[in-house]
């Protein structure tokens, strides 16, 4: 009898511990947040015209290789847009192909101090590149980007 | 000689003034599928690719799919799993449309105009007609336009989690057409 009640009440306790614990890792998913990209190690570092030369012989090889890899391109900033309330950066080749860049919230102070023409390192979350029909032009976007130091 | 020059020279700065093509590539897109159940399926695209030609009306959108910035990697990743956009086999959004009342929008003088537009949406690789209006701010020869419309996901072969998305998504737009 005493043992029963050992079973059940271990049986509980597992139950109880499982319960939590799911409900632990179902929380800590749902709250997750992505993590600041300027501590994030770079899976590549790359040359803003190579990279473009790259995406320009084979975008569906370099997206393979690429996308939703962190990267830090270095280059020099061709323009620096407006992209509703934030601001974007760009590095554009001869033939009009461009790398573009959104920022981090945190990042946008730094980015209103670049200009056109400025040497940049820039380490983002890459979406992947493509052709554009609209422009006639490849280009290769990132996401919550940070400016390297 | 002098006139003819001169005369060039006006045609090629009137070109490029009046240049009826305009483009970013900065557009946003804003997509909320947010229900009370679920308050993580909103994301941001801040570098879409978009035109306006103000001589034939004509709007167009392209749009990464991988583009979509959310707060939470689970559902990021979850947004572009082969389960919904499948961003793998339909690696964009687009859109190609029109202003349907363009005697409604001047484009060359400064103001505030509202524009119907109708077009195509291709999301998920499936097509369908959408009818919005957008407002369109022509100042100092550049154009700010917004607009906002709702998709059903049904359309678009996408699910909606039991409830947990909003068949009725929100879509939001912004660009500076420069």
């Amino acid at each position: 009898m005493i043992n029963r009640k050992k079973l059940f009440k271990r049986i509980f306790i597992t139950c109880l511990v499982l319960v939590l614990g799911g409900a632990g890792v179902v929380w800590f998913l749902f709250t997750k947040t992505f993590q600041d990209t300027a501590n994030v190690k770079a899976d590549y570092i790359v040359n803003a015209l190579a990279f473009l030369q790259e995406y320009k012989a084979n975008d569906t090889l370099a997206n393979k290789k690429y996308a939703e890899k962190i990267i830090s391109v270095n280059g020099r900033v061709s323009s620096v847009e407006h992209a509703d309330t934030t601001l974007n950066v760009k590095m554009e080749d001869s033939t009009g192909a461009y790398i573009i860049f959104a920022f981090q919230q945190k990042d946008l102070a730094a980015i209103k101090k670049i200009k056109e023409g400025d040497a940049v390192s820039i380490k983002g979350s890459c979406n992947g590149g493509t052709y554009s029909q609209i422009l006639e032009t490849v280009y290769i976007a990132f996401k919550r980007c940070s400016l390297n130091k | 000689m002098k006139k003819t020059i001169l005369i060039a020279a006006l045609t090629v700065l009137g070109a490029s003034v009046f240049a009826q093509k305009k483009t970013t590539t900065s557009a946003t897109i804003n997509f909320d599928a947010t229900t009370k159940l679920d308050a993580l399926p909103k994301a941001e695209n801040k570098t879409a690719v978009a035109a306006i030609d103000t001589k034939k009306g004509t709007i167009a959108f392209e749009a990464l799919i991988k583009g979509f910035n959310f707060s939470n990697p689970m559902m990021q990743e979850h947004f572009n799993s082969a389960k919904w956009m499948d961003s793998e086999k339909n690696p964009s959004a687009t859109f190609k449309g029109k202003i349907t009342n363009p005697a409604d929008v001047k484009f060359t003088t400064d103001g505030t105009y509202n524009a119907n537009v109708e077009g195509d949406l291709t999301i998920h690789g499936i097509t369908q007609p959408v009818k919005t209006t957008a407002t369109l701010i022509v100042k100092a020869n550049a154009i700010n336009a917004v607009s906002s419309f709702t998709i059903k996901l049904d359309d678009y072969k996408l699910s909606n989690a039991g409830g947990k998305l909003d068949n009725e998504t929100k879509i939001a737009i912004a660009a500076d057409f420069k």
